[in-house]
């Protein structure tokens, strides 16, 4: 699976404190991985999410994503579902882990004040910065710690581990 | 360093670390439940290794949908049994009870030692000193293979209590007050050590009650320091008062959303769950119990009572405990998370307002989205199941 650094896709707007039970609800925990991705974010406040996402789309969050679980289910589900990216000011701890060992990218910054929900983003991981083409406006974030980037370009934590252990 | 400090130190084989830095440390135990553990063994088996690090240190539990409430439950299960039949790990899939109390009662870990858990909970053993991360999946399958976590060691603050509220104002009661005033990212990648006689004074079931919750406010490590420890230098320093605290309750969606019981007094509710890994122990199952002994829960609740293992089953039967909670019209379900995170076994519509001894009241937690769950402690969720509502005082 190859890595891409540019991800272009439209904007889904959540407030803060989308937490776990949000993200993917209890009673579909058991579900099979390839079933996942039909309930991402069922309880939040953008029920129709799984439905209507379009691959590579970018969520833009306030403060503190994903508290709560460790169901990384809730990280599958959200990258399964389509999503490019997540963006926010601050990740909890265990969502941020999981994202990353799956190869899901994660952007620390605040652009709520940026974006508008459906307008046309493009995250550049190369240059690190994100441009929302519908204003041309640019903004610049910190560059993603370099293990980070490698977990991302490798496809995830287990890739990483294959190589290390099999030389694979 | 402070003790944390030194306890990541040792694991990594260093002199010396500091808050920042980034390190391979040793883990001394793996475990995971039926909802975590599934993912972790299709992770595990795509590195394709042949063994384990250590099969004696990789620990299964079957406690969040047991018995199986479907038949995808049933057949995570049946993974988790291949698997341990296959790599020779330990499993515990007879009804044992949750996780964080299984391992506990199995003293797998002690002060020191590197625990990691497919369960945001595992901080629960911070409470006997083991240091105590939460994970997920992949991150767990991969110290599968490998028995080391790369990880970042975290700034570490100081919660101290200096002496031990009074006998109204439960564990519960301090975790979630602490959690409305340091709110659900006030520790996010942090590490807290407890100290003072506030806590050191506590039983090992408070002090598990406590640490479960740390999770709540984001926290990385929690760990409960022995009086004697030297604790050594730390990044904030938090010293609170007994008087500062009186019983408490986390309001709907969040457990950081605390508010005094004496504001809520009246409340109606009509469910009532008392167990979990928060509550479920044998110290709190005597406190609910003396409530509802002799008496009848109030008509419009329904009151479900989940013994957190098969040991406090045990003791609660000789001491008569079960009876008493029938004889009021509850329930007594079978060991295990019970319905703590919406799965199964008293899931609650928009109609229901449920008051818990559980860990979470997020949105859709424990059914509906819109079903209303409190947070507390058995005292007071006890309380309120004979009232029909929430009441101010009561009995301790």
């Amino acid at each position: 699976m190859s890595f891409s650094h540019i991800i272009r896709g439209r904007v889904w707007i959540f407030g803060e404190n989308v937490d776990t039970d949000q993200i993917l609800p209890g009673y579909a925990m058991a579900e099979p991985t390839e079933n996942l991705k039909k309930f991402a974010l069922a309880g939040s406040e953008h029920p129709n999410f799984a439905k209507e996402v379009q691959p590579d789309d970018i969520i833009i969050a306030d403060n503190n994503f994903g508290p709560g679980s460790s169901r990384e289910q809730a990280a599958v589900a959200i990258k399964e579902a389509g999503t490019g990216a997540i963006i926010a000011p601050s990740f909890a701890r265990i969502f941020r882990r999981n994202s990353i060992n799956i190869g899901m990218p994660l952007v620390k910054a605040n652009l709520l004040a940026h974006f508008e929900h459906g307008q046309m983003a493009e995250l550049d991981l190369e240059e690190f910065k994100i441009t929302n083409l519908d204003t041309n406006e640019v903004f610049h974030f910190e560059p993603i710690a370099p293990n980070v980037m490698a977990t991302l370009e490798a496809g995830g934590l287990i890739e990483k581990v294959r190589k290390l252990m099999l030389g694979a | 360093m402070n003790v944390i400090e030194k306890h990541l130190a040792k694991a990594s084989g260093l002199p010396e670390v500091k808050a920042g830095q980034d390190v391979t440390i040793n883990v001394d135990l793996v475990i995971a439940h039926d909802v975590t553990a599934p993912m972790a063994v299709d992770q595990f088996k795509r590195i394709g290794i042949k063994e384990v690090y250590d099969p004696k240190k990789v620990v299964f539990v079957i406690d969040h949908i047991f018995p199986a409430a479907t038949v995808n439950a049933r057949k995570a299960h049946n993974k988790l049994y291949n698997f341990h039949k296959e790599y020779n790990i330990q499993i515990f899939n007879k009804g044992e009870g949750v996780i964080h109390q299984v391992v506990a009662e199995e003293k797998f870990a002690t002060r020191g030692d590197i625990v990691l858990g497919a369960d945001s909970h595992t901080c629960t053993a911070g409470a006997y000193g083991a240091i105590a991360i939460p994970v997920g999946s992949t991150e767990l399958a991969a110290t599968m293979a490998t028995g080391t976590l790369d990880l970042e060691v975290p700034y570490v603050d100081l919660i101290h209590l200096d002496e031990r509220p009074d006998q109204s104002i439960s564990a519960k009661d301090i975790i979630l007050s602490l959690i409305g005033k340091f709110t659900t990212d006030g520790f996010t990648d942090r590490g807290i050590i407890f100290s003072g006689e506030g806590f050191t004074q506590l039983s090992m079931a408070e002090k598990m009650t406590i640490c479960n919750m740390c999770i709540e406010m984001g926290v990385m490590i929690a760990y409960m320091a022995l009086t004697e420890e030297e604790i050594g230098e730390t990044d904030n320093q938090y010293y609170l008062k007994a008087s500062d605290f009186e019983p408490v309750i986390a309001c709907p969606h969040s457990p950081g959303n605390v508010k005094p019981l004496r504001e809520l007094a009246g409340l109606k509710i009509n469910q009532v769950v008392v167990g979990s890994c928060t509550n479920g122990r044998i110290e709190d199952m005597r406190i609910a119990a003396e409530i509802v002994k002799g008496k009848k829960i109030h008509p419009d609740v329904t009151m479900i009572v989940v013994p957190a293992s098969r040991r406090v089953l045990d003791q609660m039967e000789e001491e008569g405990l079960p009876k008493i909670f029938r004889d009021a019209d509850a329930i007594v379900t079978n060991p295990g998370c019970g319905s703590c995170f919406g799965a199964h076994m008293g899931l609650a519509t928009e109609e229901d307002v449920v008051i818990s001894t559980t860990n979470r009241n997020f949105p859709g937690r424990m059914g509906h989205t819109e079903a209303q769950i409190y947070l507390a402690s058995p005292r007071v969720a006890a309380n309120a199941a004979v009232a029909g509502c929430l009441v101010e005082g009561g009995k301790v």
